[in-house]
């Protein structure tokens, strides 16, 4: 185990004071402004115990919403809103031989079971992911927004400005994640901030230092990406063949002009059992097709009009 | 509700009450404070009276106006 | 509701070994594509229309638009009439000179009505409506938001110089206000030109799958909405005759042009996989108010008195409030089809797959 030779000097919790580049020590990684930082998640090794959904809520003072239960699964949370940043999703899947060749939906399988690989027992069917804002490359979410209250950080993250956003709610329609919202109790929309006041603190963000099997890896984003590739590589090799990124450069998720997606996930079944979209697309490419193609409606009809008016004639025959 | 200003992010605030219970709030859209005045009064510990309606939907409450109990506003900040 | 995820993963569906990333084509292998693909292993599969693969749990996968489809749909059928009457009214008055001025001077107090009701209508809409201010912090091209911003406040000095020089004019019979109301709501038709088409691209940037599948479509039709109700607002009230028998053929023109890119409109929506929206109960009211009562109507009424060649009577009234009620109401039933689509996930699951990608951004 890969221990910080700086973890030595801070044997005992200290709560009166900070540790200067703490996500040197929890996530390997020294946090400094310019560079691209984002989540890789892993959701082979999740095990849904939603530490990252109450370390949101407790950093960030969300106020609980979905209060009740669902009745999915272990998920009472439901999606992300504007005072859920984090939600995790549990898709519950079960081993085929025992419904006789068919899987929860019916479907006939052709004798393959979802546990059909070299996996240890415990990596159950089960898919469970941690849901979070994407902090997309190309952000539709900044990209409509009117007010200039989203923007890329100087951790290339995007946030909402608190102080200038006025509801509008137009990020909310241009996301194709679904994952900005407008909050009815303050009038403003929220979303994650991947934890922007720990990063200029250097701590890493509070869902990634909970995170207690390191499903959700905090880090720059090359790195991540290499990683992600590795562990891709290793779970093909032990048999894991539906395993793939979603939101790396050229995968689904990062389609349609999207580019990347910073956080980025480790998925093994296809994106829409996630609630993902499979090929989003960005939201502002449509802006110069929509604009052109309404002009030149436009303009033939005025041209039309132009002509009818000029036809003077009428005007003698019926008087004034 | 009376008290102390425990805890602030961006908007929403956690305000410990004069018996010690803590609540949390958010800026209503209405407010005349705006969000960036909340964090010096977290790092005073001001004492604020809140004018407050509960939020639906949340276990929150909307803060509609918050006036300083403290005479004093040029006391420098306490740790 | 059907809890049960068919979440089935199929050995090689996403690549064997060294070919992590899917392929455009095994999406179909659900048999959930509206068209048939022949990939050897769908061979078998049956064609069925709509989305047959997985959702979570029913779960909306997008957010719908938080605005009202009433509110908002009304600031966008006034934004396109009193745009689409400027552009109308500055034409009329070049080409007929003083023949069109109670056309001119109609067009003036109409789009300072629509603009100042406009624009109360967007800040009532707004969240955090002390905050309205914060829209003019930016001009972002890639947002028709704030595009429409601009253009609504670059359209309200021209419209307030040409209003107030028509008051005067009116008021006082001052001949010289006049023309300065003429001259100084010449502008106003460039603004008025981007008010009636911007708002169809403010609906397109978006996620929502009913609108982002017909960027270019749904522009068709909100600006010839916005003519027709350009057109049939002038002619309401009107005393020339001549004038206002061009005016609605223009309507009618326009109406035409929008019965077209309507169809268009449609065949576009069902072959990108959103045709499961054109069931719904906003689609059926856009049906009978914004098509039936809105279009073929007032087109009937045209026809039925332009073939018997007699004077306008009340029914050409009627028809130009018909086509203000339709425009209106294409817009607002817009706004539903939309956010409907949002919040159903097997529509805004089969609209985001590879196949309905732009072409040069497949990967």
């Amino acid at each position: 185990m890969n221990v910080h030779p700086r973890a030595r000097d801070y044997p005992k919790s200290s709560l009166g004071e900070m540790i200067p580049n703490e996500s040197e020590l929890t996530a390997g990684v020294k946090i400094e402004p310019g560079k691209q930082y984002g989540f890789f998640t892993d959701t082979t090794v999740c095990i849904g115990c939603k530490a990252c959904e109450v370390a949101c809520k407790e950093w960030n003072n969300l106020p609980a919403d979905n209060v009740g239960l669902t009745g999915h699964s272990y998920d009472n949370t439901g999606a992300l809103s504007a005072n859920t940043w984090r939600h995790v999703n549990f898709i519950e899947q079960s081993s085929i031989q025992a419904l006789g060749g068919q899987d929860l939906g019916g479907q006939d399988l052709g004798g393959k079971s979802v546990r059909d690989n070299d996996q240890a027992p415990f990596q159950s069917g089960w898919l469970m992911m941690s849901d979070v804002c994407k902090h997309c490359h190309h952000a539709p979410c900044m990209e409509a927004c009117p007010t200039g209250a989203l923007f890329k950080t100087e951790f290339d993250t995007v946030v909402v400005q608190q102080d200038i956003c006025n509801g509008c709610g137009y990020c909310v329609p241009a996301c194709p994640f679904g994952v900005v919202d407008v909050s009815k109790a303050d009038g403003k929309a929220h979303k994650c901030t991947l934890c922007y006041d720990r990063l200029k603190g250097g701590l890493e963000p509070a869902c990634a230092k909970s995170c207690p099997t390191d499903s959700i890896q905090f880090g720059e984003l090359s790195d991540l990406q290499a990683r992600a590739k590795r562990r891709v590589d290793e779970l093909h090799a032990r048999g894991v063949h539906t395993a793939y990124t979603y939101g790396t450069p050229d995968s689904p998720g990062a389609t349609g002009d999207m580019k990347y997606l910073n956080a980025f996930f480790l998925l093994t079944d296809r994106p829409e059992a996630y609630n993902l979209p499979a090929a989003p697309t960005r939201p502002s490419n449509r802006v110069a097709p929509a604009l052109v193609a309404g002009l030149a409606t436009l303009g033939g009809l005025a041209l039309a009009a132009v002509a009818l008016l000029a036809g003077s004639s009428e005007g003698a025959r019926h008087g004034r | 509700m009376e008290g102390t200003i425990t805890i602030v992010q961006e908007g929403r605030f956690q305000l410990s009450d004069r018996a010690g219970v803590s609540h949390q709030f958010v800026l209503g859209h209405d407010a005349l404070a705006e969000t960036e005045q909340l964090r010096p009064l977290q790092s005073r510990q001001a004492q604020v009276r809140v004018k407050y309606t509960d939020a639906s939907g949340l276990i929150s409450l909307i803060a509609h106006r918050i006036d300083l109990l403290e005479p004093n506003l040029l006391e420098s900040p306490r740790r | 509701m059907d809890d049960k995820v068919d979440t089935a993963p199929r050995d090689g569906y996403y690549g064997a070994p060294n070919q992590p990333l899917p392929r455009s084509d095994s999406v179909h292998d659900a048999g959930d594509a509206a068209e048939p693909v022949a990939t050897s292993r769908d061979r078998d599969m049956p064609v069925r229309p709509g989305w047959k693969g997985p959702t979570y749990y029913g779960r909306s996968q997008l957010k719908a638009a938080p605005f009202d489809p009433w509110i908002v749909g009304g600031y966008i059928f006034l934004a396109g009439m009193s745009g689409s009457s400027a552009v109308l009214s500055n034409l009329a008055e070049l080409m007929r000179g003083k023949r069109a001025e109670a056309v001119g001077r109609r067009s003036r107090y109409l789009s300072m009505a629509a603009l100042t009701l406009g624009s109360v209508l967007l800040i009532i809409d707004l969240d955090t409506p002390q905050r309205f201010y914060n829209m003019f912090r930016i001009a972002k091209r890639t947002s028709p938001m704030s595009i429409g911003t601009w253009i609504l406040t670059s359209l309200m000095p021209f419209a307030g110089v040409g209003v107030l020089a028509q008051l005067g004019a009116d008021l006082f019979k001052i001949e010289g206000l006049n023309k300065l109301a003429r001259i100084g709501f010449a502008p106003a038709a460039l603004s008025g030109a981007g008010l009636s088409t911007y708002t169809a691209s403010l609906l397109s940037a978006t996620s929502t799958p009913y609108w982002a599948a017909q960027p270019k479509e749904l522009a068709m039709r909100f600006a010839a909405s916005s003519v027709a109700s350009g057109a049939a607002a002038l002619t309401l009230g009107a005393k020339s005759d001549a004038n206002r028998r061009t005016l609605e053929t223009i309507s009618a023109a326009a109406l035409v042009v929008e019965l077209a890119a309507t169809a268009m409109s449609h065949k576009t929506v069902k072959a990108k996989g959103v045709g499961e929206s054109l069931k719904s109960d906003w689609a059926k009211t856009e049906e009978v108010a914004a098509l039936g009562f809105g279009v073929l109507l007032p087109l009937g009424i045209y026809a039925a008195t332009r073939l018997r060649g007699r004077t306008p009577t009340a029914a050409n009234d009627l028809a130009a409030l018909a086509t203000l009620v339709g425009s209106a109401m294409l817009r607002v039933s817009t706004l539903g089809i939309g956010d409907d689509s949002a919040s159903r996930p097997e529509v805004s699951l089969r609209f985001s797959q590879p196949e309905n990608l732009p072409r040069s951004r497949r990967r």
